[in-house]
């Protein structure tokens, strides 16, 4: 039954980064709106087509 | 959402108008009148067009997909409206952030309704090369544009939306909402935290509940204490990092707030687990010490949150009780406040607030800041010159623009300040100050004991049983009851268009046992119909003259002369404008000198009245009176009822004097309100009624089997100061109700000052009520509403001492685990300041307060004038 | 020009790459489980190939169905997904294709090594030592790959299933690694280094998380994802799928012991993993109820919607997955339920359920966008799945039937207080219409499969491929990030460079820690509690990989638990102290057969000949397949002096020096007697073939503890087992 003296550890050190990455989402703000998201998501179908008066650029990393 | 739809002045009318008027494609409003077409789609106005044209130009034409007919009305703002937005000062106020190249705004559109005005609102970046990142906050309507300053500016920006039919409404007083935001942050993080190490140190727990030392002996205990333990550090660390801040700071003022004994439940059950941790000798209580801290900030969370929402409606603009006249294109308007937009040109006449900072337009300004600085001097201003909101214009009336928004809280705190204090805080104040003090110390002592007791009987007890006692005791009934009842009150009677200066005010009204009165304005009620001139008949441009004249002054008698003869005159400038209070009010029109006021004033100024109208004894006038009651001519002052033909018509009279010849008076006939009769009769039994009236004694059979002894007349205000100083000295609470223009010094010394307002425009500081008129009979309901409140408020009182004492009670036996307290103690205060507010509510609907004022809807009291004198 | 508007394209091969490879293993892994589930009734379906035999083919069949079907549904999903919610193309296109073409390459591996044997015998991690790196490799290429497009990301708020996602990445990691730790003893053999009961909790700590990260996470991302955009309608409270969420992560590594329920686990490990999986209804369930609720006013949709059907469904079987699931690990339920069908009942109705269904929801919702087209025929689809319903119904109700009744007829007791059916065969044959019924329901569901399939292959036919989609979407940094929290530690620190650094320092920290500190602490902690349990000898060892190599883990468990019904049948119930030199645990979860820790002895060597010769005839009606192979197959012993050096390293104290010489010695020696034994039963057989070692390793299984402790049994040498 040792091998506990392994598994809480690890799992204590995965669960604290989950937490660190918790505190991070928080400042960052990540939650100050909690509605507006979940409408967003409906929205990247809509593809407007090309459009004359603006010129795109190039991302220089995106083929 | 339509906004009022204006008519469309041109446009192309496409083939007959069907029978059923086709739906706008934009809005959705039904076309009526001439049809827009655009490639077969119909739209209604020239405005929804050119969106359309807009949107299809752009790519955008998903927008139609998305929501159906989701546009809004646009009416064509007219250009440059928002050029003022590029100032420097106003765009500060504005902008989020700002550095050379980029600006963030938040701008809040009420337009904003479904997910297409989301997509569109997030693709603005097409139409305005300049724009970057949008980003819509649905619930809260706002969007954050960032853009950037070299290719766009903001006024471009705020156009762009308006003429998309998101017009932003711009808020400058709201800056203080922000950094709320990060407080509340704050607070959810800590609470993650704590329900992280809540979670995992239970299930540690859990294992030493079933038997965990049996099996693997000290090896696996360890590990798991001292996991517990590092869990439980930034709990205490973090989590509990308030408790410890607003402890600290209350100790070293030595004085011991609520959160004292919770700081120190967390340090000795904390203490307590590291040592036994540590020393191996036992497995600690750190499970209870995280639950301990969740608990807590949920229940300060659920807190933050439920006041938040009592407080809600309790913002200021529904407290002060102001309205202006707004000047525009066509006539005058009164508006409240609240409606007020920057740049308004507003008409301040002699005595009326400055709202809010403006520039002087025209007109001499005397500006009286006795109400603001304290010294009385008034100052001299000049067009042009920068007014601070505060002051009073002493004079003729004054053009003014607003520069800045209103700040209705400003002007609120003016109407609480130190010059108008009443004695300090009501006793209820003192009585929750004094006794939490002593309750702290009581708890701390009452712990202290049960924790010698358990260690001397059964040690394991005695930590937990001095935390539970420390967390369960909960003072916060004590603190909370009294302010939110009252501010309940004090609600449900704004509503009524009774406004209170703070909550406390309902308290004194409590314990009021005597009422005294004052005739004009309050037990009558001045009628506008019954204005009627007496004397030579005035010309045309006599009348405006007067007309213009009465539009300087708020006392109420030439107001409702103002009304009365308004009819088409066009008011003519006024200059080297005088009011002095009690006599009457003098100018120069047109270069012809005018006096209006009372006959003794105008004997003084040597305005010789002509012959008949001085007989004593009411002789008829020799020419017929013009229609209406009419009537023979005054013999002094004022008509007594008698000398009219017989009704019970009492009123008073302002005598017109132009170039020094006197020519005649206006009578101003006023009746008893309805109801005073049967207020005074079932206020007797409770209360000693008094009235006291500046009048004359010609009404004093009318009120004499009313207030049977205490009838005086012929008061000036000094002796109505007096009268009360003497009531007072009697040992009674005094409650004096006037109209609060002339008799401000009396209600200053009561203990509570009504003002009764016929339309609020003048505002009386002194008073600590200002009530509308139609209320007066109500003020039985008041009265009695007030004493509910107060014994609500020490009913709340009882029910959290029960909870503390039974509370305590058991935490001390031991029975009560740290956890169990931790969530009482919110749920206690929670549910007695629930209870305060509730039951206030509740008692207020029964004694007929509950809904809204129908009989004079507030919008139109808002707006001063009764509502068939509006144009 | 615009400054801080960025055109890009979003990658759709990668994303049609991994469709297409989640319809073809799907169909593999289904057919798999068919072959297996008709070998179960009927056992000369396995064509006379040991390759086919059943043994060997449910580990392909669960790895097929996990890691290849539901496997490439996840990165199928999370690639298309992803893209779209970060407004950003993958993070590099070489790493997304490293990622696919390296996860077909580990599912070609294991469908290869897996027939031929080469199993670690560890539920849902039997790939051996060389597979297990190449998935640790892809997956950290697969993390990199998400946490770069995050990182490079145009939208500020991470929508909730991208906290899902990356929840999956990092936990599948972690688990991953830690339960695959082994000592190579050759290129495709390992010993596990945990032995017993310390490599059961291991094993079933992973077992429970791979199907928690696996099979749950990243299909609740999937589900935030697709459901929401097929119902036209935002999820019914965003805000509840943050909290369950979190409360889901924070306390999720308590899971595994409730595998393990009445096993030789201490008692307080098994009750917490009782109570941890009480609490875990709560999140589940918020997921479920989030997802239902979406469709609140939108149910008409789901009637013309085939896809909407699919996730309607899969939603509801998570809930009931999910309920059941903590009921089960109810002990006094499992006491019942532990062993038996009902087990395999609960994994389907999750499987089909949720993940075959919300697959199937995603593919039909998937292929007509990638190819810019109408679904070939809507008719099929919703003919899909009412069949495939049916087909989970047929699955999954016998398997409560059969489950039940094993259980019970294991526990009943005449009233004299005998065993009401003491021959375990009784209890096998009822169960045999049963196993007919839930092939039926099997084939119902694969007849679906091929239907979706034919369906989508005509509808890319009809439709035009859009490879690259253009969009557009103003850059983050267009907004002014200064003005967010001043706090250095914000926004501003996580951006950079170093987040890819911290994963893979992540994974190298893991690895490095684990190899050093394990060994150091097993091997000094691992008293024999027992002092009569000895190693096993050189045949035994060879014999027990015979064990492991034909998959007989799959059906027999060597676990007796401590109650009368199985003390009764099997023998005194097993202690946790005699597995302390398995490597691997052998305990299994399944008992189509007998328990076998007890069978030492109990038969003599020629019944186990005969009985692994043909089955039917030592026990009449018996479903068990045939293994004429052992009889013929010669042992490879060349093998042993590398396997007897790797069990040393995890911890099996065999002397010094002994592979070199006297381990042949004691084998052939061993040998010799089994064949002596066998000719009493009139069986002449060579002492080299497989089926000695077999029965070898079988007579000394659980004899141990029989072993009076008075006999001198010095650790250094062996004494031979009693007969």
């Amino acid at each position: 039954m040792s091998v506990i003296f392994l598994l809480i550890p690890l799992s204590i050190v995965i669960a604290t980064a989950f937490l660190v990455a918790f505190i991070w989402s928080v400042r960052s703000g990540q939650y100050e709106d909690t509605c507006t998201p979940s409408m967003r998501l409906l929205l990247d179908e809509k593809r407007p087509e090309a459009t004359k008066n603006l010129t795109p650029t190039r991302n220089e990393h995106e083929r | 959402m339509q906004t009022q739809s204006l008519d469309a002045n041109q446009g192309v009318p496409a083939g007959a108008v069907s029978p059923e008027a086709p739906a706008c494609f934009h809005c959705g409003t039904l076309c009526r009148g001439s049809i827009f077409q655009r490639n077969e789609k119909p739209f209604c106005c020239a405005g929804c067009l050119t969106v359309f044209e807009l949107l299809t130009e752009n790519g955008l034409s998903d927008f139609y997909q998305l929501g159906q007919s989701a546009g809004t009305r646009i009416n064509p703002a007219p250009a440059g409206q928002f050029h003022y937005l590029d100032e420097p000062a106003v765009r500060e106020r504005l902008v989020d952030f700002a550095n050379d190249r980029l600006t963030r705004v938040t701008l809040h559109l009420p337009a904003i309704h479904c997910i297409a005005c989301v997509w569109l609102l997030e693709n603005l970046f097409r139409l305005n090369p300049g724009i970057g990142q949008s980003q819509v906050n649905f619930p809260r309507k706002e969007v954050a544009i960032s853009f950037d300053n070299s290719q766009t500016k903001l006024s471009e920006v705020v156009s762009l939306l308006a003429s998309l039919g998101y017009e932003p409404e711009l808020r400058f007083s709201d800056l203080d909402t922000k950094p709320k935001r990060f407080a509340s942050r704050r607070l959810w993080l800590q609470l993650g935290i704590a329900g992280f190490a809540f979670g995992n140190t239970m299930l540690f727990c859990i294992a030493h509940y079933l038997g965990l030392d049996t099996f693997s002996g000290p090896a696996f205990q360890k590990l798991v204490g001292l996991l517990s333990l590092g869990l439980a550090i930034p709990v205490v660390a973090y989590s509990a990092a308030d408790y410890w801040r607003s402890a600290w700071v209350s100790l070293r003022q030595r004085l011991l707030n609520i959160d004292v004994p919770i700081a120190a439940g967390i340090a000795a059950l904390f203490a307590q687990s590291t040592y036994e941790v540590v020393s191996g000798h036992g497995v600690g209580y750190f499970d209870s010490l995280a639950g301990l801290l969740f608990f807590l900030l949920c229940g300060k969370l659920f807190q933050q949150k439920t006041y938040d929402r009592l407080a809600f409606d309790r913002d200021y603009k529904s407290f002060f009780p102001l309205s202006v006249m707004r000047k525009t294109v066509r006539n005058e308007e009164r508006v409240a406040l609240a409606q007020l937009h920057l740049g308004d040109r507003l008409i301040l006449r002699n005595g009326e607030l400055i709202p809010a900072d403006a520039r002087l337009v025209e007109g001499p300004a005397v500006i009286d800041y006795s109400f603001v600085t304290g010294e009385s001097e008034p100052v001299e201003k000049r067009a042009g010159d920068y007014l601070y909101s505060g002051g009073r214009q002493i004079g003729g009336a004054i053009e003014v623009e607003t520069v800045k928004a209103v700040s209705q809280s400003y002007l609120t705190s003016l109407w609480n300040q130190e010059a108008f204090r009443k004695d300090e805080g009501a006793r209820l104040n003192q009585l929750t100050n004094r006794y939490s003090q002593r309750f702290t110390k009581m708890v701390i002592a009452i712990a202290l004991g049960a924790a010698v007791f358990w260690a001397w009987a059964n040690p394991a007890l005695s930590v937990k049983a001095f935390t539970s006692v420390l967390i369960v005791a909960c003072p916060c009934a004590l603190a909370l009851a009294a302010p939110f009842a009252l501010g309940t009150a004090q609600r449900v009677l704004a509503r009524q268009n009774i406004f209170l200066k703070n909550p406390y005010v309902t308290e004194t009204l409590a314990d009021v046992d005597a009422v005294v009165f004052d005739k004009t304005g309050t037990l009558t009620a001045a009628s506008a119909g019954s204005v009627t001139f007496h004397g030579a008949p005035l010309s045309e441009t006599e009348e405006r003259w007067l007309y213009s004249m009465t539009r300087h002054s708020t006392h109420p008698l030439p107001v409702r002369i103002g009304e009365a003869i308004a009819r088409a005159h066009f008011p003519e400038p006024v200059c080297s404008f005088l009011e002095t209070p009690g006599c009457g009010m003098e100018g120069s029109v047109a270069g012809h000198e005018i006096w209006m006021g009372s006959v003794a004033w105008l004997e003084g100024r040597g305005a010789r009245p002509i012959g008949a109208l001085r007989a004593e004894g009411g002789s008829p006038s020799p020419r017929p009176s013009p229609p209406g009651e009419g009537g023979t001519l005054p013999a002094r002052g004022h008509l007594d009822a008698d000398g009219l033909n017989g009704n019970p018509v009492c009123g008073s009279g302002v005598h017109v004097a132009i170039d020094g010849r006197y020519r005649g008076c206006y009578v101003l006939a006023s009746a008893l309100r309805p109801e005073a009769d049967a207020l005074i009769t079932n206020l007797s039994p409770e209360y000693d009624l008094a009235l006291l009236s500046g009048d004359n004694e010609k009404e004093r059979h009318r009120f004499a089997h009313l207030f049977g002894a205490d009838l005086h007349f012929n008061q000036s205000p000094l002796n109505k100061l007096a009268f009360i100083r003497q009531l007072q000295g009697a040992g009674k609470t005094v409650m004096m109700v006037g109209d609060g223009l002339n008799d401000a010094g009396a209600l200053k010394q009561s203990d509570v000052g009504v003002a009764v307002v016929e339309n609020i425009h003048a505002f009386s500081p002194a008073s600590d009520v200002i009530m509308a008129a139609p209320m007066v009979p109500r003020l039985n309901d008041v009265l009695r509403f007030a004493k509910q409140s107060v014994r609500v408020v020490r009913a709340s009182f009882l029910i959290s001492l029960a909870y503390n004492v039974v509370g305590i009670a058991i935490a001390a036996s031991g029975h009560l685990s740290p956890i169990v307290c931790a969530i009482l103690m919110p749920v206690s205060s929670v549910t007695v300041v629930g209870f305060a507010c509730g039951l206030t509510i509740w008692l207020g609907r029964r004694q007929g307060l509950g809904e809204p004022a129908t009989q004079n809807n507030r919008a139109e009291l808002e707006f001063g004038a009764p509502a068939e004198a509006l144009t | 020009m615009n400054m801080n508007v960025e055109t890009f394209k979003y990658d759709n091969r990668i994303v049609r790459a991994f469709a297409i490879a989640t319809v073809v293993w799907g169909l593999v892994g289904f057919c798999a489980g068919l072959l297996a589930a008709i070998q179960l009734f009927w056992p000369e379906a396995n064509l006379a190939l040991q390759y086919t035999t059943f043994g060997r083919l449910r580990p392909l069949h669960t790895n097929a169905v996990i890691f290849a079907f539901v496997g490439n549904g996840m990165f199928t999903g999370i690639y298309y997904s992803l893209q779209r919610l970060c407004k950003a193309r993958m993070f590099n296109d070489t790493l997304s294709w490293i990622n696919f073409w390296g996860w077909q390459l580990i599912i070609l591996s294991a469908a290869i090594t897996l027939p031929l044997g080469l199993t670690t015998s560890k539920e849902y991690a039997e790939l051996e030592w060389p597979i297990d790196l190449g998935i640790t490799a892809v997956w950290v290429v697969f993390t990199v790959n998400l946490i770069g497009t995050i990182v490079k990301r145009r939208e500020k708020h991470m929508y909730v299933a991208i906290w899902f996602y990356i929840a999956t990445a990092i936990t599948v990691a972690l688990l991953h690694v830690v339960n695959s730790l082994a000592i190579p003893a050759g290129w495709f053999k390992s010993y596990s280094i945990y032995s017993g009961v310390q490599d059961a909790l291991v094993q079933w700590w992973y077992g429970h998380n791979a199907v928690a990260f696996f099979l749950t996470t990243p299909y609740l991302g999937l589900m935030y994802y697709f459901l929401p955009k097929a119902a036209g309608r935002p999820v019914f409270s965003y805000r509840l799928s943050i909290i369950h969420f979190w409360a889901l992560i924070f306390i999720y590594i308590w899971a595994g012991p409730h595998h393990l329920l009445y096993t030789a686990l201490p008692d307080w490990a098994q009750s917490l993993g009782m109570v941890f999986s009480l609490m875990l209804i709560a999140p589940s369930w918020g997921g479920m109820l989030n997802g239902l609720l979406t469709l609140r006013g939108a149910w008409d949709k789901v009637r013309q919607e085939p896809m909407l059907k699919f996730m309607v469904v899969a939603v509801t079987a998570y809930g009931m997955a999910t309920l059941e699931g903590p009921m089960l690990a109810i002990k006094s339920v499992n006491s019942l339920s532990h062993y038996t069908d009902w087990t395999i009942a609960h994994v389907h109705t999750g499987a089909l359920g949720w993940n075959g269904f919300l697959t199937f929801s995603l593919l039909y919702w998937l292929f007509p966008r990638l190819y810019n087209t109408k679904l070939w025929s809507v008719k099929l689809a919703n003919w899909h799945f009412w069949i495939a319903l049916l087909g989970m119904m047929f699955y999954v109700v016998p398997m409560y039937w059969s489950g039940v009744t094993q259980g019970m007829m294991w526990k009943q007791f005449t009233k004299e207080g005998f065993m009401q059916y003491p021959n375990f065969l009784e209890t096998v044959l009822q169960l045999v219409p049963m196993y007919r019924l839930r092939a039926i329901g099997g084939s119902l569901y694969i007849i679906g499969a091929f239907m979706m399939a034919y369906n989508l292959y005509r509808t890319a036919k009809a439709g035009q491929f859009v490879a690259e989609q253009e969009v557009q979407a103003p850059s983050l940094a267009s907004q002014a990030a200064a003005h967010e929290e001043k706090h250095p530690w914000g926004h501003r620190w996580l951006e950079a460079k170093p987040v890819t650094m911290t994963v893979l320092a992540l994974v190298a920290v893991l690895i490095g820690g684990l190899v050093e500190i394990i060994p150091m602490y097993l091997i000094k902690s691992n008293v024999p509690t027992i002092t009569s349990v000895k190693p096993y000898t050189p045949l035994e060892v060879l014999g027990r990989d015979i064990y492991i190599r034909e998959g007989c883990v799959g059906c027999h468990s060597q676990m007796v638990r401590p109650f009368r019904s199985e003390t009764e049948r099997y023998g005194e119930y097993s202690k946790s102290g005699e597995f302390i030199y398995d490597h691997p645990f052998l305990w299994g979860s399944k008992r189509t057969g007998p328990d076998l820790h007890r069978v030492g002895g109990k038969y003599p060597d020629a019944w186990h000949y005969n009985h692994m010769d043909d089955p039917g005839t030592t026990s009449p009606g018996s479903i068990m397949p045939r293994y004429p192979w052992l009889l013929t197959q010669k042992l490879d012993t060349n093998s042993l002096p590398a396997r007897i050096a790797a069990l040393r390293k995890v911890g099996v104290p065999y002397a010094d020096g002994f592979e070199n010489g006297p381990a042949q010695k004691d084998l052939q020696a061993q040998a010799a007697k089994v064949v002596t034994n066998l000719k009493f039963g009139t069986i002449e057989t060579e002492p080299d073939k497989e089926i000695v070692a077999l029965i070898a390793y079988l007579q000394r299984l659980g004899t141990d503890i029989k072993a009076q402790p008075a006999a001198p049994a010095p650790a250094t040498t062996l004494t031979s087992t009693s007969h």
